[in-house]
């Protein structure tokens, strides 16, 4: 035994003596994500922690201005923002000259060729392909003249990559000209998505199916390696076409040092640290250690790290942490199947539901208060919301619930079948599920529960067998379109209207926006939709988050949001400064 | 020997055939449509389809149970569903880390609690005998997700001694990330392990052939060490052999909190995700795994105890 102990002493020691410093250089941001890095390929899967990554790999046409808001759009690989038919049906783009991918062995003599307009063409009919499994082929479905027709025909095996699309043309190498089957004015913030993206041909015949672990692309950052599971290290891309620091931004933005770099060249960072850390205490340790720059705040440390919603906590204020709170426009919600004989065709039995439910209890129990009452699909700073419209019902009101329950048919719930409430199981999601259940029980409402893997809880939507539903929806760009399409009939399940909601006068006022573009027309349409959803009451709506991430005092020109991805070129650390701060942690 | 290694391979076969068969039923009658999740969100009744016929799922089930079994017998189980990722390439990549923790943690388990179990025995009912049960009864009455988390905010954050979490895949660097869950799966199996031995040489203590060489005047350590635990130890195989199979597939909490990429923190992910095809590829894998060390822990049963006639 003692010959046993001397060994595993030994051997502790000998691995303490193996113990390395950090492996990187100075200049390197350190983030690590609550989730995995599945793959690379930008035409695979749109989930936040691949875009997190890729983002500073793949150059997209168009970007978000990184200081403006709400957002504003710019040129990135495009040479200028798109030109415009007045019709609004054909929008030429014109690339930015010279821009090269990054080298590599699949390019002759390993050196990265310019990017072409006929890249672009390439991708997109990638994505679209079949054979690629792209989630992202919503983007372009049914939008661009001749493109669902070749990818049919593709299908059958009648078309090849080589079949010229109408509605997708190159006159020369820098240009690329987009022909719509309606106008489609979103697809401005659908260039900014990594689904749309320039992957290099060579790189996709080189690597195959292998490609999601070779991303060869034209952005600041290059792949240097990865862990699966563990890290992707990136480093600067020395082809990147460049970009300079924005000038202008929003008021305050001066003042709070946001500015002080304003036209430099980009990026400022040399290495970019990615750590996949799904675990909430591996990584917060890691954060208030220093070992990454900055954090999200996991649920159970919010407390711990917040003394009010704005403010960190003193002791943490003293070793230069600082909470950022950014837009995270998503809508959270309990969707009702319309087409259910009990709750579909009983407006009054829904309205008692809603006028039950203490949104601002789950608000504090389950996001720490980090999240704002939602009254309608259409989340903050989207157009077409207006901080004073209230939904009446999102005011807890008990008296008046058991009222409509009453003049529903059921009162005090008697007589009323119990409800089945379906999400998708977690702990969380239990959780959550059973906040509902205790919502409903106070009017006499019996909810039962069934909690489902993910895939069953979507062909369970898809299938239009859930009474009712526990959801959440993520923007994808911010325009209030993206949120209200969830209502528009012709989407009913298995699209993404699952409340399988059908209102002709929502739907007519969905099809003439849809027309127009960005302005006070469309606004006025999208007010209506949110009336006709207050009236007829598909969903009760429940919360919209807010993001919070913690900050280091070393780390300069952060101005996160959502839906801006590749915000690390813009980032900047102050090396003095993280010594000097570190030291205190 | 020969007859008996043939007996035990023909039983296998049915063994097989009834794992393959419940895991088939369990992932593809039971788990729901993978062509709706795979398709994503915006996914038209169209492109579902197509997905399905993709995945193969549209066939009969008779045609994926063979494409399941011919994927076992070809060792290629296909892409996952949510990383897209070739399966058995995300398997052989999880060994290395996955054995790196388990396999030292294992064994610096055993060469501890063996000893000092047999030690324990030999010193029953004295003071250090009670209080070692009462501490392994504790030690085991504690959650294992305790020891993870405080090890970790202990020994890693407050203490300094060891990183918080990662991994380094170079095999100088390695060492470094896996000392600390090393230390955690040493001390989660301290109390259950020494329990157990403890018993099973109790056992053998008062068998008859103690008794006999006591009375020949031979010395303890000869007699512990020479007759009781090497009649001890068909259990103690049984225990270490199918423990093996775990080893390789890992330890799923260990694993997910110390960051380690093995097999463990594959399979916490793919069920995470419902990734069925990695958890499938994982199911069958183990269960052959366990078959296999089974039959290896029935052979050295007849090496170390020639009582045991196999045939």
């Amino acid at each position: 035994m003692v010959r046993s102990l001397l060994l595993l002493f030994a051997l502790v020691f000998f691995v303490f003596g193996c113990t390395k410093k950090s492996d990187y250089p100075e200049n390197t941001l350190q983030y690590a994500m609550r989730g995995n890095v599945s793959g690379m390929d930008p035409a695979f899967r749109g989930d936040e922690f691949i875009n997190e990554v890729i983002a500073n790999i793949f150059d997209t046409l168009l970007q978000y201005n990184y200081l403006h808001r709400p957002l504003k759009l710019e040129p990135l690989l495009a040479a200028a923002m798109p030109e415009v038919s007045k019709d609004g049906l054909t929008h030429t783009i014109r690339l930015l000259p010279g821009a090269k991918f990054q080298d590599s062995d699949v390019f002759p003599g390993g050196k990265g060729r310019e990017i072409t307009a006929q890249d672009y063409i390439y991708s997109w009919r990638r994505l679209a392909d079949p054979k690629t499994k792209s989630e992202g082929w919503w983007v372009f479905d049914g939008k661009i003249k001749g493109f669902n027709e070749w990818r049919d025909k593709l299908v059958k095996g009648e078309a090849t990559y080589e079949t010229p699309i109408e509605g997708l043309q190159t006159p020369d190498a820098h240009t690329i000209v987009i022909k719509l089957t309606k106008p489609y004015y979103q697809l401005h913030y659908v260039l900014t998505m990594q689904f749309t993206a320039a992957v290099a041909k060579e790189a996709v015949d080189k690597y195959g199916p292998e490609f999601l672990n070779h991303p060869i692309a034209t952005g600041p950052y290059m792949l240097e390696s990865w862990t699966r599971g563990s890290k992707i290290v990136l480093k600067r891309n020395p082809n990147w076409h460049g970009g300079t620091y924005p000038t202008e931004g929003d008021p305050g933005d001066k003042e709070a040092g946001l500015l002080a770099d304003a036209g430099k060249p980009l990026p400022f960072i040399d290495t970019l640290v990615f750590y996949e850390m799904p675990e909430d205490q591996p990584r917060w340790l890691n954060f208030m250690k220093g070992n990454t720059d900055y954090s999200g705040i996991p649920k159970d440390n919010f407390d711990a790290a917040m003394s009010s919603r704005t403010e960190v906590k003193p002791e943490l204020k003293a070793k230069g942490i600082h909470a950022i709170i950014y837009p995270y426009p998503d809508i959270v919600y309990i969707g009702f199947n319309m087409e259910d004989p009990v709750l579909g065709k009983n407006k009054a039995l829904r309205e008692a539901l809603c006028y039950s439910f203490n949104e601002e209890g789950l608000i504090k129990k389950f996001y720490n208060d980090r999240a704002v009452v939602l009254h309608s699909p259409i989340p903050p700073e989207f157009e077409g919301y207006d901080e004073k419209w209230e939904l009446p019902c999102k005011h807890e009101n008990i008296e008046k619930a058991k009222e409509l329950l009453k003049k529903a048919g059921y009162p005090e719930g008697k007589g009323l079948p119990v409800l089945e409430y379906t999400f998708s199981q977690s702990s969380t999601g239990r959780q959550m599920a059973e906040y509902t259940q205790q919502q409903f029980a106070k009017i006499g409402v019996q909810l039962s529960l069934a909690g489902n893997s993910w895939p069953q809880f979507q062909d369970r939507l898809h299938a239009k067998k859930a009474q009712m539903f526990g959801a959440a929806w993520g923007a994808d760009y911010p325009d209030s379109e993206n949120m209200l399409q969830l209502l528009y009939g012709p989407n009913e399940s298995p699209g993404s209207n699952n409340s399988n909601f059908k209102n002709k006068e929502y739907d007519a006022a969905y099809v003439a926006a849809s027309k127009l573009p960005p302005g006070p027309e469309r606004t006025k349409l999208y007010v209506k939709m949110r009336e006709i959803f207050a009236q007829e009451l598909p969903w009760i709506p429940n919360a919209s988050r807010l993001g919070y991430y913690i900050s280091h005092a070393w780390v300069d020109n952060f101005k996160p949001h959502k839906m801006v991805y590749g915000h690390q070129k813009y980032m900047k650390i102050n090396i003095e400064k993280k010594k000097e701060w570190k030291a205190k942690l | 020997m020969l007859r008996f290694l043939a007996r035990r391979l023909l039983y296998s076969i049915p063994i097989f055939f009834g794992v393959t068969l419940i895991t088939f039923i369990l992932f593809n009658v039971a788990g729901g449509d993978p062509a709706a999740r795979a398709a994503g969100r915006y996914a038209t009744v169209e492109q579902i389809q197509v997905m399905r016929a993709e995945l193969g799922v549209d066939k009969p089930l008779i045609n994926q149970y063979f494409d399941m079994l011919r994927q076992i017998f070809s060792g290629d189980f296909g892409r996952s569903w949510s990383s897209k990722q070739e399966i058995s390439r995300l398997m052989v990549d999880g060994i290395g880390p996955s054995l790196t923790v388990t396999g030292p943690g294992f064994i610096l388990s055993l060469l501890i609690t063996i000893p000092f179990s047999l030690l324990i025995a030999h010193k029953r009912k004295t003071f250090l005998d009670k209080a070692t049960v009462i501490a392994c009864l504790a030690l085991t009455s504690v959650s294992s997700v305790v020891y993870v988390l405080a090890g970790q905010y202990f020994l890693a954050y407050r203490w300094s001694m060891f990183p918080i979490s990662g991994w380094d895949p170079s095999w100088d660097g390695r060492w470094q990330y896996a000392m600390l869950p090393i230390i955690i799966i040493v001390a989660l199996s301290l109390g259950s392990y020494i329990l157990f031995f403890r018993t099973v040489f109790l056992d053998e203590m008062f068998q008859d052939y103690v008794r006999t060489a006591r009375s020949k005047g031979l010395s303890t350590p000869v007699i512990l060490l020479k007759h009781v635990l090497r009649n001890a130890l068909v259990p103690i195989i049984t225990l270490v052999v199918l423990q093996i199979p775990f080893l390789i597939t890992g330890s799923l909490l260990i694993e997910s909190f110390y960051g380690i990429p093995g097999l463990g923190d594959l399979i916490f992910k793919s069920i995470q995700e419902a990734d069925f095809p990695v958890i499938k590829a994982m199911t069958i894998v183990s269960a052959i795994l366990y078959m296999i060390f089974q039959l290896i822990s029935d052979l050295l049963y007849a090496v170390v105890d020639p009582k045991i006639r196999l045939g």
